[in-house]
């Protein structure tokens, strides 16, 4: 028996090792089609971008259509930019925002603290009946819209009627920024403490002239304190200081508001913030807000008129 | 004992035995043969050294003629027949072929494929955020060696490419895409085809791309002598062939306009032909104004035209689009009231109120209740005025083309819509519309 049972565990064994081994090759991997992104045969506009934004601010711009990037509107029918737009834009934001904030905060600064990609749709995002002009993710990325209608002097068919495309697409960029800006410093607490108690959801139906009296610079403004921040210094620095102040004069009218307002506190809400944007700039960024905002407005007047 | 263990051995034995051929059922695995169709696909587009000619079919509808010439730099060439300008015009963009569920091909930055997909209505006439729904990212439906099928990814629109001879490849870069718009060269309602002793009358409409032939009584209600138009080389061809006299046409080519006589010259079914302008069209439907007249006034409704008079190929000649009223309210329509008063009719445009969702008229003129002249003109004479009616401006140019002396012809366009033509050069028409 003994030898019986030698010779069946050996049995065993060789069934074991004839056990077949089967080649299953993956096949080559290193040629996977789209495996590390798009390629395309790079032409003057990549050069432009590579030169001007990737090489020195690590900032990548991708104009070639890929709505997969703009999927918050993925149902939406948009068309990609025209080529001969893009390096009118780029330059143009380039002297409005990169420029500036350069100049003023470093270039360390700068290049610690941007999106770092740039998404660029041709057409207006036309979204129940408003136009969706940019919008920015997670602090890297920033999806401007309507660049096919971005005229700026000196480009055919410009008009004066076309400034309103350009000023917002601004407004776009630096309300982005000031986003980023308020997520690596906080901005202090007392930015929105005197504006806490009027912040609603419900921004959508409030007009612009019901923000204002009640010390709001915009109805989103009034949608979160972080809104509020970020359309404060976009507003101030894309509109100029002058532009500030009138607005804020312009709070003239007595009584309350629906929501127990005087024009006296609108217009302490909207000073008591502006010190602070002024004061958070310096001390947590060392910049000054005024010089910026001088800077930033000269940019834009060049452009324009 | 011995017996079951050398049983057992035997089948384990038996069974273990081993399928070493796991062959697929393809040559080559999945990534490779992508990259082999995508090559395959670039050889393809690239390598017709004569470029392509396309079909676009945009979900809205319509047919647009494309040429396509592609490069190995995901470059390409194009040239449109959306206007004058992309028919002659080349223009370069970039494309791009990528796997995306399927092999497929993207018009990546903007070209004349994106003018018709632009949600942006100032581009081309179409939705608000829609365009006319065409596409520029496309699947590969099938293909042979001179023929490509695409279906769009967005829209499911559809894209036929056909490899193009060199001489339409010629063609195409001399600019005969736009022969065909010469057609808008003659600024009548109706224009005229004559071939040999037939003729027929059509309205041709470059905004929806449709032309339609008058029916047996001079209006354009027959629904199936009205066609969609596309361009081809050197002229225009058609969706559904139209009969005149004993010849079917599909196609007019050799479009030569002569700026002296006023006349196309043309070619159909290998024989001559001419396109000419009319001013009083072959049959003219005589009852056809009364019968606008008493469409309204019979049910106390009005006519209404959103952009008035269209005049010698300008459409809003006038420019009533960008009225005013007095109290600032924009403008909406323009009316013609029959009967508005028991001697009188209206004329007038009208404002509308946003604010309370009405609609308001600041001024109008009284014309008398029209003459109905035996040849089947309808003659507009002015009675009054409702407040201060203009005397410059669109209200006023609109006014003094409704009281001209020679009138209009009338042709019913609809159960409930006609367009009305001015009888003096035929270059002057508004096209009225019912709510009832």
């Amino acid at each position: 028996m003994k030898i019986i049972k030698v010779a069946f565990f050996l049995f065993s064994l060789a069934i074991l090792a004839s056990s077949c081994k089967k080649e299953a090759a993956p096949g080559s991997v290193d040629n996977i089609p789209g495996l590390g992104g798009d390629s395309w045969v790079s032409g003057q506009i990549d050069k432009y971008i590579l030169d001007t934004l990737t090489v020195p601010y690590n900032i990548s711009v991708k104009y070639k259509w890929d709505q997969f990037e703009i999927n918050n509107f993925l149902d939406k029918t948009l068309v990609p930019p025209k080529e001969e737009q893009i390096i009118p834009v780029m330059r143009a934001i380039k002297k409005v925002w990169i420029n500036t904030y350069v100049a003023e905060g470093g270039d360390l600064f700068f290049k610690r603290i941007s999106p770092k990609f740039m998404i660029l749709v041709g057409s207006p995002i036309y979204i129940r009946g408003a136009i969706v002009e940019g919008f920015a993710e997670g602090g890297r990325k920033v999806v401007l819209s309507n660049i096919n209608n971005f005229r700026i002097k000196g480009m055919p068919g410009y008009s004066v009627a076309d400034n309103g495309v350009v000023l917002r697409m601004f407004h776009v960029i630096h309300h982005e920024y000031a986003h980023i800006l308020d997520q690596s410093i906080k901005v202090p607490i007392d930015f929105s403490a005197s504006s806490a108690s009027s912040y609603t959801s419900d921004w959508l139906n409030i007009s612009d002239r019901d923000a204002l009296y009640d010390g709001f610079i915009t109805p989103y403004a009034q949608s979160s304190k972080e809104e509020d921040w970020a359309e404060m210094v976009s507003l101030m620095l894309v509109n100029g200081k002058p532009w500030f102040d009138d607005l804020v004069n312009s709070i003239n009218y007595t009584g309350t508001t629906a929501n127990g307002t005087t024009a006296e506190k609108a217009k302490a809400r909207l000073r008591q913030k502006e010190a602070v944007v002024i004061n958070y700039f310096k001390q947590a960024w060392n910049i000054n807000f005024y010089s910026l905002q001088l800077r930033t407005k000269a940019e834009i007047n060049a452009l324009l008129f | 004992m011995k017996k079951l263990l050398i049983i057992i051995v035997s089948a384990v034995t038996l069974f273990s035995s081993c399928k070493k051929d796991d062959e697929s059922i393809f040559s080559k695995p999945p990534d490779e043969r992508l990259n082999d169709a995508l090559n395959a696909y670039q050889t393809q587009l690239a390598g017709a050294t004569n470029g392509w000619k396309g079909l676009i079919y945009p979900k809205g509808g319509g047919i647009y003629t494309f040429y396509f010439k592609f490069n190995n730099s995901n470059r390409v060439q194009m040239l449109s027949s959306f206007d004058s300008a992309s028919a002659v015009n080349i223009k370069e963009s970039s494309y791009r072929l990528k796997a995306i569920q399927q092999p497929s091909l993207l018009f990546d930055t903007y070209s004349y494929l994106h003018v018709l997909a632009d949600p942006n209505p100032n581009v081309n006439g179409g939705p608000v955020g829609a365009g006319l729904q065409s596409d520029f990212e496309y699947y590969f439906d099938s293909s042979s060696a001179d023929t490509i099928n695409l279906v769009g990814r967005f829209n499911g629109s559809k894209a036929v490419l056909v490899k193009a001879t060199q001489a339409e490849a010629a063609a195409f870069t001399s600019g005969q895409l736009a022969n065909g718009l010469l057609i808008n060269k003659i600024q009548t309602y109706y224009k005229r085809l004559t071939i040999g002793s037939a003729s027929v009358d059509f309205n041709f409409d470059p905004a929806t791309r449709t032309i339609k032939w008058t029916d047996v009584n001079g209006n354009l209600l027959d629904s199936s002598r009205m066609t969609d138009y596309f361009l081809v080389l050197g002229g225009i061809g058609f969706t559904k062939p139209i009969t005149v006299g004993n010849l079917r046409i599909s196609q007019i080519t050799n479009l030569s306009f002569s700026t002296s006589t006023q006349v196309i010259d043309a070619t159909v079914n290998n024989a001559a032909a001419t396109i000419t302008e009319v001013m009083v069209p072959l049959k003219v439907d005589l009852n056809a104004p009364f019968r606008w007249w008493n469409y309204a006034a019979v049910s106390d409704d009005y006519w209404y035209s959103f952009n008035g008079f269209h005049a010698n190929g300008v459409e809003d000649a006038f420019g009533v689009n960008k009225l005013v009223s007095s109290g600032n309210l924009p403008y909406f329509f323009l009316i013609y009231y029959p009967k508005y008063g028991t001697t009188n009719d209206l004329f007038a445009p009208v404002f509308l109120d946003e604010a309370t969702n009405s609609l308001n008229v600041d001024y109008g003129s009284a014309p008398r209740i029209p003459t109905f002249t035996s040849d089947g003109r309808a003659l507009f004479r002015e009675l009054g005025e409702y407040g201060t009616y203009p005397t410059t401006g669109a209200a006023a140019a609109s006014r003094q083309v409704l009281y001209n002396s020679a009138g209009f012809y009338l042709v019913q366009t609809s159960e409930s819509s006609y367009d009305m033509v001015g009888a003096r050069d035929g270059k002057s028409w508004i096209s009225w519309y019912s709510s009832k």
